[in-house]
């Protein structure tokens, strides 16, 4: 075949072939060649691998010639040329970028701003190197386990071994997410908004998203490089659609994270494992045979650690090598002005008397509690329950002038004892400063009152959608002195830039305290943090503090610890509705002291148990 | 690559594309950019495509560059994108370090800008004789990247040229390359030697070369790969094949068949994950005029 690029003027034809080629060891003769060679197929057919040639029993070399059908292209139509230096520099760029071998972790060099902790590495080379890229990251709370994954990740897309990757965490997490690989990262992932947002090729969505119609479908007719499911215990169940879904999504790579493997079950563990390895641990009657004794009790102990160290990598505070800094608790005691103090009595009066009348229904006593609690809040707040109560009652209850008496006396209050003393605390610490209460009315009140007196507050809501969460979030850092979260408001944010804490009402669930600090007190806060406690006199919240504070002592547990205690605890009856019976069932305020202090004995003993089964 | 190396990478590719250099210090660039570089890396297709359809002056971006790695505190502070106002319009400040994206794009653009040349070298000057030709032999030069795959994955390049002349392979053609001046112009008393194979043969020739090499080189990453692969196949038919034995009842068929679906889906990611392979990749490859006859 003739090449057409070669008619410049003063060719000399018979220059070429007067010429023998010089022999070298590499150089096949030419004419030998021309009959063992498969020639080329016609042009039109060339794909980028017309015919993979085993270079060894086992492996193949594919070709994509790409670049090389371009020149050819460019020859036939005589240009156009690229630029000399173009073609140095995007060799430089592919020698900078070379992965030169199996194991080293190259994304630590292409991230020089960021300092992963020891184990953070040492778990992203084990799940690169020892797992293969299928494992469960089961890391106790506040340990890193986003970092985890996004190491493995990032450097499995700089050997470009993934390209196509599928993130599903919790709706209210996918923001953060995004925000972190980012810009933690340099990932460029993005969060799933519309059907076409699938076309990415990092997205992160909520898997509540992922499986419904018609994404679902559009998944599952995908091939992923990696999927990451963040809150993966919410697979431990094979029936339900989560797990399913999963199940069916075609994968090559796959990470899941939980800080709870276990939670009731040991089937739960072993669903999980199934999903990335089916046959890890037997089939399911070989597991139930080998390694359950009891639904939360294994038996064989290290053989069962040997299968689960294959597929599961679990690091605990207690292997050291973390510093988180220190809580520091105040409580704030306070005393209710006379007015105020008349209407809790008035409250506590008619839910006592009311509580009977309901004859044991559990879940309307409840409702009754919350009046109590509400009351130490805010008048707001116990305001719209009533309000509302009242609207409920017929027109011909007794009990509606009962409660109008209520509301009259919350018009006589004038003032709030507890965001005076707020207003007070946060103008001594000087500094940025989390409010947190249970209730929007008290949210808003506090918003208005803090406004009168000068203080920039903004709030923040589990209501709010993402895109005004990130914008509160980013007011907060960079204008307002104060954000008023309501609980559920606390979930998925990260704030390690304040480090004041103030619980202008505290839940009862210490959980959900523990949620609330958590936004704080977590890797990467330098400083230690301070947490007040605003706690009324003689009233319910005074044993509540009593018992979450001095009583366990939650608040200076190891992180993480309390979650495990707590599951252990409410196998029976959550927290919330123990103390809720225990108030309705008390005489007076010395009996549901004593009370409450029974149940605290009890968590105690659960702590004290957990705490001596983790002993090294 | 440390902040130098990127430094110079930068400018060099400033340079070739012609951008307009306003600023510089060993720490950072200010630079306007050239319609070229504007249009690779600015990700603005519907403006261009507008100035393209009305004709327009088009208005390129400035950028100022900055080649200090900021700390973890300054990214967390900075907003996303950040720019200063100036007489002359707006520069967006932006941090170029290794591993971000506005190298790894940079990376992208110059191989996008560097895939096919023709290049002659320049004769030495001075020494010519007017009224002489010289013999000029065409190359192919190819710069191969070879990646090792299976769960895992290294990579090598090799850059190599073969004379299209006689077929001599040189396997440090790139780096000869490296200190000649070339030139996209046809130097003047030249003559060009007449192919002895055409452009296609030249690279068969190349990639057997390279199929031969390969095939000498280390296999045992393949072997422990494909072991692996077959410990994952064995497990889950341990798993899946008891079951599906277990399932013989007709009213059960449904629920074997789902089943005998997953077990292949299974066996086709393990594949997919473990079975070792090389894939060979032409980067970019030119047709180089060298002086000589080779």
């Amino acid at each position: 075949m003739q090449i057409p690029f070669t008619s410049p003027a003063g060719t000399t034809p018979g220059a070429a072939s007067s010429d023998t080629p010089p022999a070298t060891e590499t150089f096949p003769p030419l004419e030998s060649e021309k009959q063992t060679v498969a020639p080329f197929k016609s042009p039109a057919s060339l794909s980028p691998d017309p015919a993979p040639r085993k270079l060894h029993p086992l492996v193949e070399m594919h070709v994509d010639r790409g670049a090389f059908e371009e020149l050819e292209r460019r020859v036939e139509r005589n240009g156009p040329w690229d630029d000399w230096s173009l073609y140095q520099l995007g060799l430089e760029a592919e020698e900078a970028s070379l992965v030169s071998d199996f194991h080293a972790l190259r994304c630590l060099s292409l991230l020089p701003h960021f300092e992963p902790l020891p184990h953070q590495v040492d778990t992203a080379r084990k799940v690169l190197h020892e797992m293969r890229g299928r494992a469960i990251l089961a890391d106790e709370v506040g340990l890193g386990k986003t970092i985890e994954a996004g190491l493995i990740l990032k450097e499995y897309l700089i050997r470009g071994l993934v390209r196509k990757v599928l993130i599903l965490v919790p709706a209210s997490l996918v923001l953060q997410w995004v925000r972190e690989l980012n810009g933690k990262f340099d990932i460029p992932a993005v969060a799933q908004k519309k059907a076409y947002t699938w076309s990415n090729d990092i997205v992160v969505a909520s898997m509540d998203t992922a499986k419904r119609e018609p994404h679902r479908e559009m998944l599952l007719n995908e091939e992923f490089d990696l999927i990451i499911v963040d809150e993966a215990h919410k697979l431990k169940n094979k029936r339900t659609g989560n797990y399913q879904f999963i199940n069916e999504l075609r994968k090559k790579y796959c990470l899941l994270l939980t800080a709870t493997p276990v939670q009731n079950d040991l089937t739960e563990l072993y669903n999980l494992i199934t999903l990335l390895k089916p046959g890890q641990l037997g089939g399911e009657g070989d597991f139930a045979a080998n390694f359950v004794a009891d639904r939360r009790v294994p038996k064989n102990e290290a053989k069962l650690h040997e299968a689960l160290g294959q597929v599961m990598i679990r690091n605990r505070r207690s292997d050291g090598g973390v510093e988180f800094t220190k809580r520091v608790v105040t409580n704030v005691p306070l005393r209710l002005s006379p007015d105020e103090m008349a209407l809790y009595e008035g409250v506590t009066d008619y839910v006592r008397k009311h509580a009977t009348a309901e004859n044991g229904d559990l879940t309307s006593m409840l409702s009754l509690v919350t009046l109590q609690r509400e009351v130490c809040s805010s008048r707001d707040a116990v305001f719209l329950t009533l309000i509302n109560l009242f609207k409920k009652t017929t027109e011909d209850s007794p009990l509606r002038a009962r409660i109008w008496e209520l509301v009259e006396l919350i018009k006589s209050i004038k003032a709030n004892t507890k965001a005076e003393k707020t207003i007070e605390l946060i103008r001594s610490i000087n500094d940025k400063v989390i409010v947190f209460t249970e209730y929007r009315a008290t949210q808003e009140y506090l918003m208005k009152f803090f406004k009168e007196h000068d203080i920039s507050a903004i709030p923040y809501r589990g209501g709010m959608n993402r895109g005004k969460k990130d914008w509160m979030m980013d007011l907060f850092r960079r204008r307002a002195q104060v954000m008023i979260a309501t609980e559920a408001g606390g979930e998925g944010i990260n704030l390690q830039f304040c480090h004041h804490v103030i619980n202008f009402d505290l839940p009862w669930n210490p959980m959900r305290v523990e949620q609330r600090i958590g936004r704080v007190h977590r890797l990467g806060q330098t400083e230690d943090v301070q947490i007040f406690n605003l706690c009324t006199l003689g009233t319910i919240e005074e044993h509540i503090v009593h018992l979450l504070h001095e009583k366990i002592n939650m608040f200076e547990l190891v992180i993480g610890e309390l979650d495990e205690i707590i599951q252990q605890f409410e196998k029976e009856d959550s927290i919330e509705r123990r103390l809720a019976q225990l108030v309705l069932e008390s005489a007076d305020g010395e009996e549901l002291r004593q009370r409450i202090d029974g149940l605290g004995d009890t968590l105690l003993a659960a702590k004290n148990q957990f705490q001596r089964e983790n002993e090294p | 690559m440390n902040a130098k190396q990127v430094q110079k990478f930068v400018v060099s590719y400033l340079d070739s594309t012609g951008c307009q250099l306003i600023e510089k210090s060993p720490s950072h660039v200010t630079v306007k950019l050239s319609p070229d570089a504007d249009r690779a890396l600015t990700n603005r297709p519907y403006y261009w495509s507008f100035v393209d359809r009305t004709g327009s002056e088009p208005e390129t971006m400035t950028y100022r560059w900055s080649f200090e790695s900021p700390s973890m505190a300054d990214r967390a502070a900075a907003s996303p994108i950040s720019y200063i106002m100036t007489e002359s319009g707006r520069i967006v400040q932006e941090d170029v370090y290794f591993g971000s994206r506005r190298l790894l794009q940079l990376f992208e653009a110059s191989q996008q800008g560097g895939r096919c040349v023709t290049l002659f070298e320049e004769p030495p000057r001075g020494r010519m004789d007017p009224l002489g030709s010289q013999p000029y032999t065409a190359w192919l030069g190819v710069n191969f990247k070879v990646g090792y795959e299976c769960d895992m994955k290294r990579e090598e390049l090799y850059g190599w040229g073969i004379s299209l002349a006689t077929g001599v392979i040189n396997e440090k053609f790139m780096d000869t390359l490296r200190d000649k001046r070339l030139t996209p112009r046809l130097p003047s008393n030249v003559h060009l030697l007449r192919n002895g194979l055409s452009l296609r043969k030249g690279m068969t020739q190349l990639e057997q070369t390279m199929e031969r090499k390969l095939k000498n080189g280390d296999f045992s990453w393949a072997v422990e790969a494909e072991g692996r692969r077959q410990d994952e196949l064995e497990r889950i038919r341990n798993y899946y094949e008891p079951m599906l034995d277990s399932m013989g009842h007709p009213d059960q068929k449904e629920q074997r068949d789902a089943l005998s679906v997953r077990f292949s889906q299974r066996e086709a990611e393990i594949d997919w994950q473990y079975r070792p392979k090389v894939i060979v990749t032409v980067m970019n490859c030119g047709i180089f005029h060298l002086p000589g006859i080779h």
